[in-house]
């Protein structure tokens, strides 16, 4: 029995809570912890104005099905934490303070070094994801990622031009230049059926080798310098924001980038769930031979669908030189677009749960390596946790086949014990 | 030559019933095998012969009834039971490993070990034993990705004689092999019946099964409708029982229009086949608004080519096809829907259904890029709505709501919904393939009236099925596809379905069968 509260107190509450939400949001990501009130009262009022929109019975069910949505991936991670700690017991590390460290490292100390993690990630993830989403594999994702690093280089090099309008420019740029990657592949898979899988790979290794001769015809010089080389600095009319412009406690390095993300998550998901263009790419993703006799043009839908990847791989490289380097590094090692795989696989190519693994897999590494610093726990042992995490995801089916035959048994034990009861 | 009823039993069923979710493969099904006998089971595709076979083989278990093996019951758990109890295999599709020799695929599995070691030779010398003590002549050391398929066929039979099989199953044998390996087959299996093998195959081909099996059951939409010694029935008799001759529906069927006006045609049409060989040989064929046109033919004659070539999905070699006046051959799938031409594709699962997809998306599919469902790509959620609930209602569409996913109906909902898809296109012309198939009678029937009323309101419809009832039941002519080439074409009410059977089976007509 439900009684539908006016219009008004729901648009209330609704108004109310994203006027908390976006502060909470932005507080939290620059290291004011406080912020996380203001999320969750955000958070109870979405949720007051859920309960008054749908009643009380179907409320319940909705929030039992998020939970249970959320217990496989939690199980998940906690159980891959606790077999780390076993290794660690037997390695001889000390897995209570090694995991403090890591906790405080990755969620308090450095916080900040957890969000410029996951700003590549959250992009390359939604590469990955967006492709997915069609049937295909953009596994170059860490191409398009260079593509992106070098266009926005060469775009920042000099400019003069003030960063209102450089800036978008940039990024136009490179998501371009990103799209235009996945354009051969593009074409060999329309027309010869040639595996994406295979012809992104190879597109990735072609612009990594030849990222050093951008590098050395813009400023890098062996001779000159002890780092891996580098270009020269972009101008910093082209510089992203920075939080502590107008959060004077954000750490200085912290960057308006992960907002982008943020932001870049909800467009995709907006893409797929609420226009044509995703509704048809989610169609050939499932069923490509339906799409097809419906009169959806298959070659039209994954050049569309690997267009849009490519730009979203570029635009990770874009924001992170934008943002972070300002220059380009030879060598970046930053394997975000091989990660990205991980993190849409995690997040089950749902735009909106990358923005979160990628931000466990930012904890996770910012963690990892203040835990190496302080209490000589290996990194690589934040790697075999990962490993394992993402292992326990793909295997939800085996879950799944143990729950069902525990309901089973359940189900036997209680007829029985109802049986039992009545004679 | 017939075994003698005396010869112990080897296997039998005794009620064989297997449901599916919503369909009923097999339907009480007792047959019985004896020792040394060769039996076929005759059926057209999707008659249940492959359920009835998964089962004996452990792949399925049975809802209901039993399987003996020498009198006695068993129970299979799983295909090694089933070998266990002497029940050997040979699919259509092998199962064997490319790269490993013939030895080593006989073996595999079941390899003579010593210390974990393979006894290569003594696996070797059982092999040459074995083959030359049934004459089945093959190189033990070639790699089986070397050999013709007959010969490969024969590797996967001794694979199952190393395995003592007493009962040999084989699925469809004869599909992949060319005549001459197919006489050679018919003699190996003659030989292992007289050696005291019992042999089962499975076919829809009727000269095999004169040629090769003493008993012969037949199968139609999952129940046994008849069973005969071979030698005391003709092919015609055969033929009937398989396609079946009473029309188990009656629909009333509008009198064709006299001279209905022509707005759908095919001109010698060639087209080959997704492995390059020719699969429609010039195909004619014409339908006039407010006509249905019936395809009669044994599925692989051309069909899948037939709609994929009318639908867009392929092109042909050459020859027209013509849509009120114009030859749209090349043109692009949306191209033709837009211009009025329809398609229910046989596979509604395959390439008629997106299945994780809800009701109301599926329903969309094809309009989704344009007003009212979409504007400036953009999708209209309330706009989808309403004409999932619109449909659902004038198509009893029967579903828990516009947002259930398509995968949790029952297959004669699903067929509603690409119905209602198609028909409220309004188009002028329809292709509908085997829109039956797997639905239960009261589907069945909503399916036809459908059909007619389309048919009422002028639309051209050019029917592909394999069943003649339904051909029969809604035809205003029917043509037979055999081998990519229309054989014969008449009016329904002057042909018969004996004739077409004929005609489907042996793509000629002979009044006496010999």
């Amino acid at each position: 029995m439900s009684v539908s509260a006016p219009r008004r107190i729901r648009m209330v509450l609704k108004a109310l809570s994203l006027i908390l939400a976006v502060p909470g949001v932005l507080l939290y990501l620059a290291s004011y912890f406080w912020g996380a009130w203001l999320l969750l009262c955000a958070i109870a009022l979405y949720a007051a104005d859920r309960f008054l929109a749908v009643g009380s019975a179907v409320f319940g069910s909705e929030a039992r099905k998020l939970l249970s949505r959320a217990i496989v991936p939690v199980a998940g991670i906690g159980s891959a934490l606790l077999i780390g700690a076993v290794i660690m017991a037997i390695t001889g590390y000390n897995p209570i303070s090694s995991y403090g460290a890591l906790f405080y490292g990755g969620l308090v100390r450095n916080w900040h070094i957890s969000v410029l993690n996951a700003t590549p990630l959250i992009f390359t993830g939604l590469a990955i994801a967006f492709a997915f989403q069609g049937g295909f594999f953009n596994i170059g994702a860490e191409g398009q990622y260079y593509i992106g690093v070098i266009a926005a280089t060469w775009m920042g090099l000099g400019s003069t031009l003030p960063g209102i309008i450089a800036i978008p420019a940039i990024f136009a740029v490179a998501a371009i230049a990103g799209a235009a990657l996945n354009a051969i592949p593009i074409i060999l898979k329309v027309k010869t059926g040639a595996h994406e899988v295979v012809t992104t790979m190879m597109f990735a290794y072609v612009v990594r080798t030849l990222s050093p001769m951008f590098i050395r015809a813009h400023g890098g010089d062996p001779a000159l310098t002890s780092h891996p080389y580098t270009t020269d600095l972009i101008s910093e009319s082209v510089w992203l924001p920075m939080f502590k412009d107008f959060l004077p406690g954000a750490n200085y390095r912290l960057h308006i980038g992960v907002l982008l993300a943020i932001g870049a998550a909800f467009l995709v998901r907006f893409i797929l769930m609420k226009t044509d263009l995703g509704y048809k790419i989610r169609a050939v993703g499932h069923n490509p031979v339906a799409a097809m006799t419906q009169g959806i043009s298959v070659a039209r839908i994954t050049a569309a669908s690997l267009f849009i990847s490519g730009s979203l791989a570029a635009i990770a490289g874009a924001t992170q030189v934008l943002g972070l380097d300002h220059r380009m590094f030879q060598d970046l090692n930053a394997g975000y677009g091989w990660n990205g795989i991980s993190i849409a696989l995690l997040a089950r190519n749902n735009p909106i749960g990358i923005i979160f693994t990628s931000l466990l897999w930012g904890v996770l590494d910012a963690g990892g390596q203040y835990m190496a610093r302080t209490t000589q726990t290996p990194n690589a042992i934040i790697e075999i946790v990962k490993g394992i995490i993402l292992f326990l995801m793909l295997a939800e089916v085996i879950y799944k086949r143990a729950g069902s035959v525990f309901g089973r048994w359940a189900g036997r034990f209680k007829t029985a014990a109802r049986k039992g009861a009545g004679a | 030559m017939p075994k003698s009823d005396e010869s112990p039993l080897v296997l039998e069923t005794r009620g064989i019933t297997k449901r599916f979710d919503h369909i009923i493969a097999n339907n009480n099904i007792s047959i019985k095998l004896r020792k040394g006998e060769i039996i076929a089971v005759l059926g057209e595709n999707g008659a249940g012969k492959s359920t009835l076979m998964n089962i004996l083989f452990g792949l399925y278990k049975p809802t209901s009834g039993s399987i003996l093996i020498d009198g006695l019951p068993v129970s299979f758990d799983s295909p090694r039971d089933a070998i266990a109890k002497g029940l050997g295999m040979v699919h259509q599709h092998f199962m064997l490993v490319p790269t490993l020799t013939v030895t080593q695929n006989i073996v595999l599995g079941k390899e003579p070990v010593r210390l974990g070691h393979v006894l290569y030779k003594r696996a070797r010398r059982s092999v040459v034993e074995l083959s030359k003590r049934y004459g089945l002549t093959v190189n033990p050391d070639a790699r089986l990705e070397d050999l013709s398929v007959g010969l490969q066929q024969r590797v996967e039979i001794l694979k199952a004689l190393y395995r003592n099989a007493r009962v040999l199953i084989l699925d469809e044998p004869t599909a992949v092999l060319t005549p001459g390996e197919v006489e050679e087959l018919f003699a190996v299996l003659r030989n292992l019946a007289a050696d005291g093998t019992s042999i089962i195959i499975i076919t829809h081909k009727l000269e095999e099964v004169k040629a090769l099996s003493d008993r012969v059951y037949i199968l139609r939409r999952g129940e046994l409708v008849g069973e005969c010694r071979t030698a005391s029935a003709s092919a015609a008799e055969l033929a009937n029982f398989m396609v079946g001759r009473d029309v188990v529906l009656a629909v009333e069927r509008p009198a064709p229009r006299p001279k209905p006006e022509p707005i759908f045609s095919l001109e010698s049409l060639f087209v080959h086949s997704s492995r390059g060989l020719p699969a429609l040989k010039g195909v004619d064929l014409a339908v006039g608004r407010g006509e249905i046109l019936g395809i009669a033919g044994v599925e692989g004659n051309g069909q899948k080519e037939l709609c994929e070539v009318i639908a867009g999905l392929i092109t042909p070699d050459s020859g027209k096809i013509l849509f009120k006046g114009e030859d749209v051959s090349r043109w692009s799938v949306r191209r033709r829907m837009d211009a009025g031409m329809g398609y229910v594709p046989q596979d509604r699962r395959v390439s008629g259904l997106v299945l994780p997809f809800s009701v109301e998306e599926n329903l969309a599919l094809g309009r989704s890029d344009r007003p009212p469902l979409s504007r400036h790509g953009f999708m209209k959620f309330a706009a989808l709505r309403a004409q999932a609930l619109q449909l659902m209602e004038n198509y009893d569409i029967r579903t828990s709501g516009p947002e259930a996913r398509v995968s949790t109906l029952s297959g004669g909902n699903q067929q509603k919904i690409i119905l209602a898809r198609e028909f409220s296109r309004n188009p002028d012309f329809l292709l509908i393939s085997q829109p039956t198939r797997g639905l239960d009678v009261g589907a069945i029937e909503y399916v036809y009236r459908r059909i007619l009323e389309l048919k009422e309101r002028g639309v051209a419809i050019l029917l592909i099925s394999m069943e003649l009832e339904e051909l029969f039941a809604l035809a205003d002519r029917i043509a037979v596809l055999h081998g990519g080439q229309v054989v014969f074409e008449s009016p329904t009410a002057t042909t018969n379905e004996a004739q077409i059977g004929e005609y489907m089976i042996r793509g000629r007509y002979e009044r006496s069968i010999s």
